[in-house]
Order: structure tokens, then sequence, then C-alpha cells
């Protein structure tokens, strides 16, 4: 590429300016900023909690108050002040919704603008859309049809009101009060999220979604996801992020549980495209996440992710593969540009016989960002004929970014096959010629290029999800992507 | 109770589990043992288990030392034009030498090295001189629960070449710890060969740390060999400080029994058109434990980099293990880098194969071994000392 073409494609890209950068206003009910005892009995309080479950978050909070924030990622950022965000948000409810049609305009115009019609969805895509307007889920969609199957789907506040014995059954048991630093904040101060829970045998029609939004000025989100998949059961799941404009950091530290019985399977797929900050890497979101499944027998979960915003990620969708013959997945796709950090990959944990993980992760660094491939491969005594095959490549677009790969592989079993593979390079200039030579423009070609590298990951995306995602590969490299 | 820490001390603190650097490589034994340096005054005596020059047939200069200590009655140093190979101990006025990186500020076991360390090769190749044959050092421990810190020193003038061997070894009833350290650079279009052998018997825990400065268009070549040793730690770091520098460094590792090797290498490229090329392999047998953690950095002008590393393990026995992490940290575009890294077993198909033609399984898997190993082996320069390896490591494995 010539020099000063690559200049003004570069340009192109960093001034681009966050398009879903927009704020809905609707009247919020939020407490004062800052953490203690109080906020949490607060939060419990107003979410109607048994008292099994503050007791549950006290705990946590007491293990948080004892962890330090982990400082082992390769991203460098100002650490959040957690005194002055106000850990409670909820759009104030102003009467029990039957159907969408009841949805405040305001909140359907937001759709609209991101670009997904609700109504339309509900009725061409069967998606059930779970909307989730900062802490609390103001629209539940298609509820009566997975009623039917005995499959539950709702916020897990709802959850906690309505099948509480579930819920004490199955949080915590994947990802522990006192996990990690933000896992253990989460598990102290979640205001919502969803839950799902899918019967035995039963596979679920349509695919369940959530589409999650940074809304309330100063708010940190604390989302809490719980997925049960009871035995032989089958549920694809869908979680996408937009989030307005901000100057200051917001934070947003999630966590996912994901069990799945003994022959289930659990396909999880994230779109994530929060504000990353401007082009001198002024604001955006910080996303801490916790993922994690856990599959019995011959049980199997996939994590498909398409990343594209936040300024910085920490982010390891992981599975413990502790039934026999499990299979653990994890597909990934992480764009940073300008000046955004990602540090990002998996851990796959290998107990079972027989256990079989596959790892892609593409990486596409651009702008001054620095995207890093971390993840772990772990197989233990007892995981007889383990097999692991992963491959990190990494795509650089310009001379100021980088691009990191830090596998860690443990091996403790003779019979165990791992293969492990990574490359960094940029795009070929024989590349971008032999398209140029049959009358592709070169930007054009660029974006064919990116798209196929990043091919085996969009294309393990449910269909809805993959239209959306290529959108979001194509603003993100915008100038360099055709 | 006298610990390491009362002996020798530090204002650096010890790695622990929590260090990143060191949490496949626990030290906590060793912390709690009661060594010393060695404070005999003899010159002279050696083991009658082992010969002052470890490699039948090896032509080569030598420096002995025992203990930490240079032995001169069995040491072997040449006399030619433009080059200065001594004891450090013998170098005087401006030849001393300032050792320059930065281990001693960073780590605990590099303080201790600076703090206590005895001797070492001095070795200075003069411009456009090639020394005729290897310059070998032979490290013996022969005590219990004693102490040594050699650090060696290397600079080879512009074209100059020279081909070096670090040799440790040690009695079945020795103890203690090695804490070794040499520091080389190469000027530019200068080469530099060299072959690290650690053949111990006896419970010593082996730290081991390489730094090598690279010039312009210089080249450099290193094998690590782990033939024995009861806990090993080979570190080797690479600085490519000019263009154009060309770095191959492979190594071998064959744990068995409890013993733990661990190998942490980095790659670390600063200026442009580089290349390095590394391959470690490593078969752990019995409840050994295996480490590798291979580093390649290219800092932001590096371009045209191109760098591979590849990291092959099979782990041989139920209760083995290894632990791999090959890292890549890449901050220019224009480069082609790449890892790749597996865990397996011997296969199975070409065991079939060998023994369908009345190979017998114990002969058949020699075979395989040996050519899972020929790969590293093959490129070491000299016969002997290739010939000497494979002895080793076939007697130690009774193929």
């Amino acid at each position: 590429m010539k020099g000063t073409e690559e200049e003004n494609l570069l340009s192109e890209v960093t001034e681009k300016n966050y398009e879903y950068g927009f704020t809905t206003e609707i009247e919020s009910d939020t407490i004062a900023p800052g953490l203690d005892e109080s906020v949490i009995r607060t939060i419990s309080k107003k979410k109607n909690e048994p008292d099994w479950l503050l007791e549950w978050r006290l705990e946590a909070f007491a293990a948080w108050t004892k962890m330090e924030e982990p400082e082992w990622a390769h991203v460098a950022y100002e650490k959040p002040d957690l005194q002055s965000i106000s850990f409670y948000s909820a759009p104030k409810q102003k009467k029990e919704l039957a159907s969408l049609d009841e949805v405040d305009p305001e909140l359907l115009k937001t759709m609209d603008k991101l670009g997904i019609s609700v109504e339309e969805q509900k009725k061409l895509s069967g998606v059930a859309v779970d909307f989730v307007m900062d802490s609390v889920s103001v629209a539940t969609s298609f509820k009566e049809t997975l009623g039917e199957l005995g499959v539950i789907f709702c916020s897990l506040g709802e959850a906690i009101q309505e099948h509480p014995e579930l819920v004490r059954k199955y949080i915590g048991t994947v990802v522990p009060q006192r996990d990690n630093y933000y896992a253990a904040l989460n598990s102290a101060v979640f205001t919502d999220g969803s839950f799902c829970y899918i019967p035995k045998g039963v596979r679920c029609p349509m695919e369940l979604s959530t589409y999650f939004r940074i809304n309330q000025a100063g708010t940190g989100q604390f989302e809490r996801t719980l997925i049960v998949a009871d035995e032989g059961s089958y549920v694809s799941y869908l979680e996408g992020c937009t989030a307005p404009q901000r100057d200051e950091n917001q934070l947003h530290a999630a966590v996912v549980e994901i069990i799945s019985h003994d022959e289930a399977e659990v396909k999880y797929s994230t779109v994530q495209n929060w504000y990353p900050g401007d082009k001198d890497g002024k604001g955006g979101v910080f996303n801490f996440v916790t993922k994690r499944g856990i599959c019995h027998r011959s049980a199997k979960i996939s994590w498909t992710q398409v990343e594209t915003g936040s300024a910085v990620t920490w982010k390891y969708p992981s599975c413990i593969l502790k039934g026999d013959d499990s299979i653990g997945e994890f597909f990934s796709v992480a764009v940073t540009n300008n000046k955004q950090q990602a540090d990002t990959g998996t851990k796959m944990i290998h107990l079972g016989r027989r256990t079989r993980s596959t790892i892609i992760s593409k990486g596409i660094s651009s702008g001054e960002s620095q995207n890093s491939y971390r993840g772990l491969v772990q197989i233990h005594p007892g995981a007889e004929n383990a097999r692991n095959f992963s491959v990190c490549d990494s795509l650089l677009m310009t001379d100021r970014c980088g691009a990191h790969t830090f596998p860690y592989i443990e091996a403790k079993t003779p019979t165990a096959q791992i293969e492990h593979e990574a490359t960094t390079s940029k795009i070929g200039e024989d590349q971008i010629f032999y398209c140029q030579q049959r009358g592709i423009e070169e930007e054009e070609a660029i974006g064919l290029i990116v798209k196929g590298y990043a091919k085996d990951v969009l294309n393990k995306l449910p269909m809805e999800f993959a239209v959306e995602a290529q959108k979001l590969l194509t603003i993100s490299l915008e100038g360099s992507v055709g | 109770m006298t610990v390491l820490t009362d002996i020798f001390k530090s204002t650096l603190p010890p790695p622990t589990r929590k260090s990143e650097r060191w949490k496949y490589s626990p030290i906590s034994k060793l912390l709690n043992s009661t060594l010393s340096t060695d404070s005999s005054e003899i010159d002279g005596g050696f083991s009658n288990e082992i010969a002052p020059n470890p490699v039948e047939g090896l032509e080569a200069y030598r420096l002995v030392f025992r203990n930490g200590k240079f032995n001169h009655s069995l040491s072997d140093l040449p006399i030619a034009k433009g080059v200065i190979c001594m004891p450090q101990s013998e170098v005087s006025g401006e030849d001393v030498p300032e050792f320059k990186n930065t281990y001693s500020k960073t780590e605990w076991v590099g303080e201790l090295n600076e703090s206590y360390h005895q001797d070492g090769l001095f070795l200075k190749i003069d411009r456009n001189i090639k020394l005729d044959r290897p310059v070998l050092i032979h490290h013996l421990t022969d005590g219990k629960d004693v102490a040594s810190f050699p650090r060696h020193f290397v600079r080879v003038e512009e074209g100059g070449e020279v081909d070096v061997v670090v040799w440790s070894s040690s009695t079945k009833n020795s103890s203690g710890m090695y804490n070794g350290i040499l520091e080389a650079s190469i000027a530019p279009n200068a080469t530099l060969t060299l072959e690290k052998v650690c053949n111990e018997d006896g419970k010593i825990y082996h730290f081991s740390h390489e730094n090598i400065i690279q010039e312009r268009d210089s080249k450099f070549k290193m094998h690590t060999f782990t033939v024995k040793g009861h806990w090993v730690r080979n570190e080797l770091e690479i600085i490519s400080r000019g263009k154009g520098t060309d770095s191959i460094f492979n190594g071998a590792f064959l744990p068995t029994g409890n013993e733990h090797v661990d190998n942490h290498t980095t790659m670390d490229h600063t200026s442009t058109d580089g290349t390095s090329s590394e391959l470690y392999r490593g078969i752990m047998y019995g409840t050994s434990t295996g480490v590798f953690n291979g580093k390649v950095f290219v800092r932001p002008d590096a371009q045209r980099t191109n760098a591979f590393q590849q990291n092959t393990n099979i782990v041989a026995d139920r209760g083995a293990s290894i632990n791999a992490k090959p890292e890549l940290e890449i901050y220019a575009d224009d480069v082609k880098c790449s890892h790749g890294c597996t865990v397996g077993q011997f296969d199975l198909d070409a065991l079939f194969y060998l023994k369908s033609r009345g190979i017998d399984e114990k002969a058949a898997k020699a075979l395989l071994v040996e050519a899972f190993l020929a790969d590293v082996i093959s490129s070491v320069p000299c016969t002997e000392l290739r010939e000497e390896i494979m002895k080793i490591y076939k007697e130690r494995h009774g193929w």
C-alpha cells in the first residue's frame, strides 16, 4: 500500500465517530454513588429478594473487600473509582407491560436507531428479545411460546421471584462469589440479567436474544446471566451490545454462567460494540467480564464472539469439561482500533476422558491499539485421550498497533494431544495486488481479505447475528474495509 | 532454622509461585537448604568419577572450574594472536569486563550471582580472528551443599568467529546450587556459536542465564541440552540491536524420574530485518515436569522481522507433565511471526510399522526418539559433541 493512501485511509478510520452514540432520555430511579454494605442491602431490598440471596451478596462483598484489582492483563488504564458510580439504576416502571406495544416509545425509537425493530424481529425472525435497558428488563417477548415447552426465559430478577429454587441451585456454581475481583464485585451488587432454563430433552425452537445497553450516565453495569440446559436439551443464546457515547469511563463487570447437563448443548454468541472511546482514547467502556460454562457428560458449550467495542476488554469465556466426551469451543474475532486495548481469549479445562476443545481466535489491530490473546489449555491427569486444537492469528493494519499472544499449555496426561499455532502478519501486498489486477478497488480488496480472514468465526454465528457482525466489522475498520 | 536467604543476602525477594516467570518452577525446597561457597584453598585435584575433559576426543581449549573455582592445572588455554582467553580472576586493569545486563537488578537469582560471583571465563576475539578450536568451559560440582556462582564474559569483535561450549557436571553425592551467568556481545558480521550442556548427577539446583547482544549482521547459534539434572532452569535472552541479525537457538530436554527442567527463552527484535528461528523439543518420562516459555518481542521499529518458534513435547509416562507458554508480542506490522506448540505421544502408526518389520518395541521407540531429537542435535557443528550428547541420552534411557 502506498504511504499517502494508507494515511488517507487511516485518517478516515480514526476520524470516524461512534455511530451509535446517542442517549435515550427516560426517567431513572438511581441510588447515590458509592459502595458499602448498605448499598447492597438497598439493592436487595429494592428488588425484593429473599434473605439467602442477600446473605450470598454480603458474603461476596466481604470477600471482595479483601481482594485486589488484578494487574496481570496486557492493558494499561486508569482504574475506575468505584465510589463514584451508582450501583443501581432502573427505568421507572410505569405499569406492567403485557406486550411490546406498550413499551415506552422512546425505547422503541432507540431500537430503531440500532437497526433492530423489535416488532419486526418478533414477526420475521422468530427471535425472542429480552431487552435490557440499563439494569432492569422492561420487555420480554415470545414468553408464551416458550412457556408451552417449559422453557424459562426471563430476567434474573423475575427468576429470583418466580423460580427461586432453580436460581439458588445453580447461581455461583460455575463462577463462585470469590472467583476474581470483578466476579466478586458482580456477585455483591448485580442488579439484573437474564435467566434461561431449558428442560430435559427440549430443543429450544428459537434463538434467545438479549440486547444489552448501558444507558444511564454514571451507572456501572453489573449483569448476571445464568443459563441452565438440562439433559439432552439445546439452546442458542445471543447477546449483543451497543452503548451511547460518554466521556467518563463506564465500568461493565458482568458474569455469565452456563450449566450444560449430560448431552445438552449451549451455543452462546456475542456481538459486543460498546463505546470504545474517541480517537484519543478518551472515554469508552471498561469491559471486565467473567464468562464460564461447565459441561457434563457428552455436553457441549460453544462460545462465539465478535468484539469490536470497549476501551479496555478483559474477557475469557471458558469451558470446564468435567464430563467424559464433552466438547468446548471458542471462536472469536476481536477488532481493536485507535487506542483500544483488548486482552481476551479462553480457558479450556479438561477433566473428563476424551474431552475435546477447539479454539479459533482472530485478532485484528488497527490505529494504536493493543490486541492480546490469552488462553489456557489445561489437561488434568484423568483426562485421558483429551484433544485440543488452537489457532490464534493476528492481523496488523498499521505500524503503531500491537498484536500479542500468551497461550498457556499445561498437560498432565500421556495420552493428550494438543496443537497450538499462532501467526502474526499484515495483509499481503501481493494479495491486494492480485485483487487490483482483477479490477477490485484497493479498499474493497482489503475488506475482502479481512472478511475472508474472519470467515471461520463469522460462519459460526447465527444468521441474524452474522449480518450485524459483518456490519460492525465494516464500521470498526471503515476506511480500510470496503 | 538457617535458610538460604540468611546465608546469601539480597535486596530482591526470592521468586514465589505467584511470580509469573516462576509459577511452574517453585524453589521453596532450595530456600530451606543451608549452602555455602567452597572455601578450600587447594588448587588441583578433581573427581574420580568425571574426567576433566567431558567429551572424549574433542579437541578444545579448556577452562576447568571446580565448585566455582578455577583449576589451573587441568585447564588448557589458547595462545593465539588476537585472542584473550583467561579466567576473570586474572584479568586486570581496563580489561575487567563490565556486565551490562539487568538480570541482577530484576531477579533474585541474578542479584545473588552479582553479589557472590567467584570466577569465570573472559574471552575476547579480535577483528576477523577465527579461533581454530572450541573453547570448553567445564564446571564441576563435587561438594555437599555447595553453591557456586560462575560468571562468563565473551566479546567477539567485527568479523570474528568462535565456538564456546559450557558443560556442567557433578558427582553422584553432590548437592547445592549452580547459579551461572554468561554475557556475550557480538560485533557486526561476527559469529558466536554456543553449546550449553547440563549433565549433572546428584541434587543440584541449576540456574543458568545467558544474555546475548547482537549487533548488525551478526550471527548467533545456540544449543541447550539438558541431558541430566535434578532441577534445571535454563534462561536465554537474545537482544538484536542491529539490523539483519540472524539468531538460531535450539534445545532438547528429556527429564526422567522426578526431575524438573525449565527452559525460558526471550528473543527481542529491536532492529529491522532480523531473523530468528527457535526449536525446542522435550520428552517427559517418569514423573518429571518440563517447562517451556518462549517469548518473542518485535519492537515498534523492527520492521521486516521474520521470527519463527516451535516447541514440540511428548508426555511419555503417566505422572509426567509439561507446561508450555509460547508468547508473541508484536509492535510492528511488516513482520512474519509464528509459533507452534504441540503436546502428543509417539506416533503409534510409526511404531507399528517398525514392529511389523521385526524391530522390537524398545528399539523402535529408540529410533523414534532419535528421529525426534535429530532436528535439534544434527545442527550442532561439532561432531564429537554431537555424538557424546546422543551417547549420554542413549545410556540414560537404555535404548
